[in-house]
């Protein structure tokens, strides 16, 4: 076989048409000024073919063998001696280009459908105790400058629950002795209405607003919404979301390069809480570990969805309209992070329905009237 | 005078271009060193002078350690940056005392694995004056430039409350040393780029050879002179457009009914965001080909001036023929084709602007190139390049 080139000296810019001729696994290089170079064809050095750019083969001495002649190296050396047959088959043939690209694209999706919720969960566990108490720090105080009141509650009321949550409700937790609970009550007042709501912190603390102590009717209802927040803090939901969210905007930059996307990931937790919410499944989680806990207990799970009713009834008092829109529904907090909504309430949700909740509630009720403990019937 | 030409493609690209994107994509970014290396090697390898061309010679697997490297480094960024602003600050604060040691790396390290004609160039400027130029100077230029606005913004504010006798006179003086200041942060600005500009144009080598350049600062000063002055007569044409069109259309009853929205409830105003967008809209498009013909104006007028005076071994010259006109054009029309394609268009996008740069680069290329050997040098790493990849360092300096 004859390739027709150009040889240049190691390291040097001067050139001379050369042809290379090969001959079993021998080749030689025969240059137009006379010089003429030798060898194995097993000791060139060849570079990947890239669309049509010149080839450069390069000898054991260093010395160059510059072609275009791209197919004819294809057929001298073998796909391994040039590294990169798969590739450019890719490059070259649209059709495999067009199934690549399906391919990535569902890679991709279920990348972040399932990989990023599994590395999240698996990431937020691994770490220690300490990051849950470092992304809370400052984020009380944080919620106390812009959004709480001091607790106008009675103090007899307030030791009540406290002193009920140290003695029943934490020996229902294994890992209580970790995690640092602590009790907060405050008042939470949007346009003079007053909020029922209840949420944990990352480092264990649980708020309670004194709305949702007054519409409580029973002890067993505060029961059920402390365990529900126990069951973010134990799971590490917020640690989760601090993650994915690290996650997919890396991700983001590294695919993009867009460095922008940093600016939207929020600063810190204090943000992160007002502006994020638990995703679904995080929620549907914890009202599971609530009901179980309460069957533990002894407490009859439907005073949780009692609760969520007596709350639900309270906002659509003020707004009716309002509970019907399904997607602000979610969120603990409202996404517009300036002022939190009075329709957002974690417990009113709509994803997971309330309707569904409710049924779950139900579910757990009769196992707990049957004393049945495990509980067999979750919803699938 | 010689041209260079970009043999390159715009359909082999896009399939080079898709390939890479989605081996990256299922390898989670793994691949994106190989990729990084196609990318650049399809455009060296097609651009030639005189039938000889130019390759970059960087592999994949020299730059993975390096990208793992600022992938962690990245990594660690966000995540601090989720945490908290303090420590992002502080970060911020590392990342912009590295960032000299990033760009002086990534020049070094770009130029050793570029070769024209077999033979490779070489970068040999110092760290202590990348320091200089790409730190100090750039932190006395921001601060001679915001000196002037928070001297009118904080001190003459003040002086006017406390009311002194000699309160005008303080004022007077204040603005005086604004607009000195402002004086100063336009020449600094103009000697920046000649400091750059020198710097790198001698740091770099081809084989034995030494480029040299005699730039000055008043006439880097002109250009951005003329530069400013055409912002100017853009912004001023363009606010007189934008007027006579929005108050001819939607823009008069927009701005009635909005006062009425807002002296009617807040319900209405909902009703009037789609005006006030159709307001912010042109003007948005409008300050973007502004700033895309005024950079372009810029970069031309540059580019032409540091090639005419900057020479190989004091015998090869340098013109550069591009016109600030078809530059606009070509980044305008790209960025139409990229939008209109959702970003498909990317590659054909990439070849017609490198076309233009290289066909309108001009070599006395009578002088042969065949004295020309590479140097021996020991191999760089290519841990800085990465880093200053990985956060997007712009390494594109008027040249």
């Amino acid at each position: 076989m004859l390739i027709q080139g150009d040889f240049y000296r190691c390291g040097s810019a001067s050139s001379h048409p050369a042809t290379l001729e090969s001959a079993g696994h021998s080749f030689r290089i025969q240059a137009q000024d006379g010089s003429s170079s030798s060898g194995n064809l097993s000791d060139i050095q060849v570079s990947e073919r890239l669309g049509n750019v010149e080839r450069k083969l390069t000898l054991a001495n260093g010395d160059l063998f510059a072609t275009r002649d791209n197919d004819a190296v294809d057929s001298l050396f073998s796909a391994r001696a040039t590294g990169s047959g798969f590739i450019h088959t890719l490059e070259s043939h649209i059709g495999w280009a067009a199934i690549a690209l399906v391919v990535a694209v569902t890679v991709a999706i279920s990348f972040f459908r399932w990989g990023v919720p599994w590395i999240s969960t698996t990431v937020a566990h691994a770490l220690p105790q300490e990051t849950n108490e470092f992304i809370s720090r400052g984020t009380l105080e944080f919620l106390d400058d812009h959004f709480f009141d001091e607790s106008e509650l009675d103090q007899v009321e307030k030791d009540r629950i406290r002193e009920r949550f140290q003695s029943s409700l934490l020996a229902l937790e294994e890992e209580s002795n970790q995690i640092n609970y602590k009790i907060h009550f405050r008042n939470w007042v949007i346009d003079e209405k007053a909020i029922p709501n209840a949420f944990a912190l990352p480092a264990g603390d649980i708020i309670l607003t004194d709305k949702f102590v007054q519409l409580a009717q029973h002890q067993d209802e505060i029961d059920a919404v402390l365990l529900h927040e126990m069951a973010h803090v134990v799971h590490r939901h917020s640690l989760e979301s601090v993650v994915s969210g690290g996650l997919v905007a890396a991700i983001i930059m590294i695919i993009t390069g867009d460095n922008s996307a940093i600016v939207d990931v929020g600063l810190g937790v204090g943000s992160l809480l007002i502006s994020s919410n638990y995703s679904r499944e995080n929620e549907i989680e914890a009202d599971l570990y609530a009901f179980q806990k309460m069957l533990d207990a002894g407490i009859d799970p439907n005073a949780f969805s009692e609760i969520l009713n007596r709350m639900n009834a309270y906002m659509e008092d003020f707004d009716g309209e309002e509970t019907s829109n399904e997607n602000a529904d979610e969120a603990e907090y409202a996404e517009d992070n300036s002022e939190p909504k009075s329709n957002i309430l974690d417990y009113l949700s709509s994803h997971p329905s309330t309707q569904l909740r409710a049924e779950q509630a139900r579910r757990y009720s009769e196992c707990f009237k049957r004393s049945e403990n495990p509980c067999e019937p979750a919803i699938e | 005078m010689t041209a260079l030409k970009f043999e390159g493609d715009g359909w082999e690209y896009f399939k080079i271009w898709i390939v890479n994107i989605l081996l990256t994509i299922v390898t989670l970014g793994l691949y994106y060193p190989w990729a990084k290396v196609r990318n650049l090697r399809y455009f060296y390898a097609n651009s030639t002078l005189e039938g000889k061309n130019f390759e970059y010679h960087a592999t994949g697997k020299q730059l993975f350690i390096g990208y793992l490297i600022a992938m962690i480094l990245l990594i660690a960024y966000v995540t601090i940056e989720q945490f908290s602003v303090v420590g992002s600050l502080i970060v911020l604060l590392i990342f912009a005392l590295g960032y000299p040691w990033i760009v002086w790396r990534s020049l070094k390290f770009n130029a050793r694995m570029t070769s024209f004609s077999n033979v490779r160039f070489s970068f040999s400027g110092g760290c202590g004056a990348a320091y200089v130029n790409f730190l100090l100077l750039p932190a006395v230029f921001f601060i001679s430039i915001y000196a002037g606005p928070v001297l009118a913004a904080v001190v003459i504010p003040m002086l006017t409350d406390s009311g002194t006798e000699f309160g005008a006179l303080y004022i007077l003086a204040a603005v005086l040393i604004g607009c000195i200041l402002l004086v100063v942060a336009f020449f600094m600005y103009a000697f920046l780029k000649k400091r750059i500009s020198t710097y790198i144009v001698k740091g770099y080598q081809y084989g034995q050879g030494e480029f040299d350049t005699n730039l000055e600062t008043s006439s880097f000063a002109l250009i951005l002179l003329k530069t400013i002055a055409i912002s100017f007569g853009i912004g001023v044409i363009g606010m007189l457009l934008i007027g006579v069109v929005s108050m001819g259309t939607t823009g008069l009853s927009g701005i009635v009914s909005m006062q009425e929205g807002l002296e009617n409830s807040s319900e209405d105003m909902d009703a009037y965001a789609g005006t006030i967008l159709a307001m912010i809209l042109p003007v948005y498009v409008l300050m973007l080909f502004g700033f895309l013909v005024v950079s372009a104006y810029a970069k031309s007028r540059q580019r032409a001036y540091i090639y005419s005076n900057s020479l190989l071994d004091e015998k090869i010259a340098f013109e550069s023929t591009l016109r600030a006109r078809s530059l606009a054009w070509v980044m305008i029309s790209n960025l139409f084709l990229i939008v209109l394609t959702l970003g498909l268009a990317t590659p054909w996008a990439k070849v017609r602007l490198t076309r233009l740069y290289l066909e309108n680069t001009q070599v006395s290329a009578e002088q042969s190139f065949d004295e020309y050997v590479t140097q021996k040098l020991e191999e760089q790493s290519s841990l800085g390049e990465q880093i200053g990849d990985a956060f997007d360092v712009d390494m594109d300096f008027g040249i």
